[in-house]
């Protein structure tokens, strides 16, 4: 008779590091005995080793487990979920406008992007790009029907089309029929094999009969993988939130990519609702950080840095993203996840309408290490919504691996026993819009905003809180609390009030209140811009001595 | 799951390889730049892989007739319509639309030499080639420019720099092994007075580009100029070079290196060479205030507070005759 597995190793291979955690099942539930992440040239088994290791030395009775000896570390059964590189997609189109729109859907995916167009560039420049090897897909899209500043280039791209699909073998085409009914595109073709799979039927994405969402359907589509950790995050989050019956928003910030995704439990037994967008626009560093990037980063930063050596930081980021965690190098991080969570923010401006969600979840390589401070911090300078939220960390990375168990019922019946385990809680972030902050021309709105009134077991805690001001409360994790906020003023706080009253619960950061603008108003001057930021840092990195 | 030897805990840093045991280099070219040898074939060190071009351009018109003729293929013959009418063109054949032929071409420019002995393994016309070599190759980070090929020499110290007057026509048709980092200055120098590459440990983002501008110049140029690379070892943040590199790079000096972009690595000759081999316990830091300093491994530290307030797994590392130091297991690496 065979006994059931009451070990198991759960493992994420993202782009740049693997997180190993070991779980086990003890009294009837599983539970998340320790896990440890490094690059991923580590093998697995040195990781695993180590963690078992410390598991021995810490709890006598799982030191005599026979699965955890040394020898035996090879027989424990393995849950893993890995990072696919994002693939690169070639959007080409007759008109800047078409590929304008077209880049926009396909940012919001797990897809990489380049462009061009008939208008912008040349045949040879266009071949050029369609041949390079790191493009696994070229889109050729056209409005639907073409427009008028399109149709003298139809034969162009439909034969350009044709001829890319000849010459290159491993490379997949995504365009209308009414590109490859044109005769160019057939007599491009030649002998050329596309029975199997190569020609995509690309849904209309613009023009009058365009379908917003489809072409970013189709798109994730192809990159459908059942082992990718940040594609199973969309399942996990949803069961998550049909399991403990709240509203669930999930920031992941990794290395080739991120997502912004938001769960609600479904009404009446009916499945939970996942939206957002998993995309490659997420990641920490994009692969050549350009100008652009050197200025999002730039405008995250406190310190005195020039854009060349910004520069040349956030290169060696990219290059070796796991280096340099401590210190300056773990501020220049939070800066680019900063400026990461920016760019999920503007691309789902959708989900920043209405009220917060119960809970937020910070998960993604990114955030690995981190001062949970900080952490909170980041969420709130960029993901601005009045109301409260409770923030969590998926510190040990087991949700993504999770998410790729196909069977809900087994991902649900695992999720329930590590739930508690897998998220640290950092505590609640309340934000109050039109509190005061800084007024144009730069000053502060000077006095007291509000006053908090913190009950906690019959313990009350008065707290006066400045406007424009992030204020950080110590309440340790577990606590549960009502916190009560009379403003001076009507303030947006959900609603428009001069009074309000939320449950919030502790973490390792605590209670967040956030008196500043919503949207987050910072000086253009780069100099009174780093110093705003620098005071609210300094509440973030306290044991900082700069 | 078979856990190689190496000193407790030692597992858990990340070991770089240093040399590879044979190369596989690509070599990107663009539509219309023709490739010279076909797959299979034996090149050596200066013989053509493809014909580069000078101002490249797409003319419209022209190609074989109407059944004839596949994306791809390598064109020449007489123009029938257009202002270029009854003369002799010729080019690769894009595609063709409205019953024209697209064709790249352009002005033939300096030809694309091969920089080392090998086999083309590939060949994609317009794309590239790749060349098969069982020469070894010393891994690196990035390189810019090339492929170059040229004798090896050290003007600089692993930890050092070289100045822009150190560089001089004595180095022409050399590959300088030039220290920790160097300037856009010594960069232009080095170029114009004929050094075939440059190898340094960093290079900035600033330099980065003037060796990019400064190959596209040459790329553009009615005269080319011979082939120039920057191979960099580490990253953009200066460090000294690494001693287990900079050991091999000095048991080969003197000898014809070649630099190659994809990968990115030195590719040499050890026949009649025993490199020098690494010490298993060494270990380097990679980031933070020690940048560049070489240890010993002490063993596993456990998780560890650093400054910010942030906790990292950490191992002991023994600086010298000193004690040892908690460093970020992130920010180590040791050599393979």
């Amino acid at each position: 008779m065979t006994r059931a597995p009451r070990t198991l190793a759960i493992i994420d291979t993202g782009g740049a590091t693997t997180s190993v955690a070991l779980v086990a099942r003890i009294d009837r539930r599983w539970r998340l005995l320790g896990s440890m992440d490094g690059p991923t040239e580590i093998p697995v088994p040195a990781l695993l080793g180590a963690v078992a290791e410390r598991v021995r030395a810490a709890d006598a009775d799982l030191a005599a487990w026979p699965e955890l000896q040394e020898g035996a570390l090879d027989a424990i059964p393995l849950l893993t979920a890995r990072s696919r590189p994002p693939g690169l997609v070639l959007v080409l189109g007759a008109s800047r406008r078409t590929v304008g729109d077209l880049e926009a859907e396909a940012r919001q995916t797990g897809w990489r992007v380049a462009t061009a167009s008939t208008e912008t560039h040349d045949p040879r420049e266009m071949t050029a790009l369609g041949l390079d090897p790191t493009v696994d897909l070229v889109l050729i899209g056209i409005s639907d029907p073409p427009g008028p500043d399109e149709r003298a280039a139809l034969d162009d791209l439909a034969a350009l089309g044709g001829a890319l699909i000849h010459r290159r073998s491993d490379l997949r085409i995504m365009t209308s029929a009414a590109i490859r009914s044109r005769r160019a595109w057939v007599d491009s073709l030649g002998d050329a094999d596309t029975e199997s799979g190569r020609v995509i039927d690309v849904p209309p994405g613009t023009g009058r009969r365009g379908e917003r969402d489809a072409l970013r359907r189709a798109l994730d589509d192809l990159r459908q993988d059942p082992e990718d950790g940040r594609i199973g995050m969309r399942a996990v989050i949803g069961t998550l939130a049909e399991l403990l019956d709240l509203r669930i928003e999930l920031l992941e910030v990794g290395f080739d990519g991120g997502a912004r995704l938001v769960a609600e439990p479904g009404l009446a037994g009916a499945e939970p609702v996942v939206r957002g967008v998993i995309t490659s626009a997420g990641a920490l560093v994009p692969p050549e950080p350009g100008d652009e990037t050197v200025d999002e980063v730039l405008a995250w930063t406190t310190g005195s840095l020039d854009r060349h050596r910004m520069s040349d930081r956030l290169r060696d980021l990219r290059r070796r993203p796991w280096v340099d965690a401590t210190g300056d190098g773990s501020r220049l991080r939070m800066a680019a996840a900063s400026a990461a969570l920016t760019r999920l923010a503007a691309l789902t401006p959708e989900l920043g309408a209405g009220s917060p969600p119960d809970l937020t979840i910070i998960a993604g390589g990114a955030f690995a290490g981190a001062p949970a401070h900080a952490v909170a911090m980041a969420v709130a300078d960029t993901i601005r919504r009045t109301g409260s939220t409770q923030l969590a960390r998926d510190h040990a990375r087991l949700l993504g691996p999770i998410g790729t168990i196909e069977d809900a019922g087994e991902r649900r019946s695992l999720l329930a026993d590590l739930v508690h385990d897998a998220l640290v809680p950092l505590g609640s972030l309340a934000i109050v819009g039109g509190a005061g902050g800084i007024r144009p021309g730069g000053r502060k709105r000077a006095g007291r905003a509000a006053r908090l009134t913190l009950t906690m077991e019959g313990d009350v805690q008065l707290r006066d809180l400045a406007a424009g001001e992030l204020t950080f409360v110590d309440l340790a994790p577990g606590t549960r609390a009502e916190a009560q906020l009379d403003f001076h003023d009507g303030v947006r706080f959900g609603r428009r009030t001069k009074r309000a009253s939320v449950q919030v619960t502790g973490g390792l950061a605590g209670l967040v209140v956030d008196l500043r603008d919503v949207p987050l108003y910072l000086p253009e001057r780069r100099d009174r811009r780093r110093s705003r930021l620098a005071e609210w840092a300094a509440q973030a990195w306290p044991r900082d001595d700069r | 799951m078979n856990r190689p030897t190496v000193p407790a805990g030692l597992d858990l840093v990340r070991a770089r390889a240093i040399v590879l045991d044979s190369v596989e280099a690509w070599f990107t070219l663009q539509p219309g730049e023709r490739p010279v040898p076909g797959e299979g074939e034996p090149v050596v060190r200066g013989s053509a892989l493809a014909e580069r071009l000078r101002e490249a351009r797409t003319e419209v018109g022209g190609g074989p007739g109407n059944s004839e003729g596949q994306p791809g293929a390598w064109w020449s013959g007489t123009r029938a319509r257009g202002r270029g009418a009854n003369h002799t063109a010729e080019g690769e054949l894009l595609f063709r639309s409205g019953g024209q032929w697209r064709i790249a071409t352009g002005e033939p420019s300096e030809p694309l030499e091969a920089p080392f002995d090998g086999v083309v393994s590939e060949v994609r016309p317009g794309a590239g080639i790749r060349v098969r070599t069982a020469l070894r190759g010393l891994a690196a980070a990035d390189a810019l420019g090339g492929p170059s090929s040229g004798r090896l020499h050290i003007v600089a110290t692993r930890d050092g720099r070289v100045r822009t007057s150190e560089i001089d026509v004595g180095s022409a048709g050399a590959i300088l092994v030039a220290g920790s980092s160097i300037d856009a200055e010594s960069i232009t120098r080095a170029r114009a007075v004929g050094v075939r590459g440059i190898i340094v440990a960093a290079l900035g983002v600033k330099e980065r580009r003037e060796v990019l501008a400064s190959e596209r110049r040459a790329r553009a140029g009615v005269h080319g100029l011979p082939p120039f690379a920057v191979l960099v070892l580490d990253g953009a943040i200066s460090r000294p070079i690494a001693t287990p590199i900079m050991a091999v790079l000095e048991a080969i000096e003197g000898r014809t290196v070649a630099i190659v972009s994809e990968p990115a690595c030195l590719v040499f000759d050890d026949a009649g060479l025993e490199l020098p081999s690494v010490a298993p316990d060494l270990v380097r830091v990679t980031a933070g205030p020690l940048a560049g300093v070489e240890g010993t491994w002490g063993g596993p530290a456990g998780p560890f507070r650093f400054s910010g307030g942030v906790i990292a797994e950490a191992g002991w590392v023994r600086f010298g005759g000193r004690e040892p130091v908690a460093v970020p297991l992130g920010d180590l690496e040791r050599f393979v």
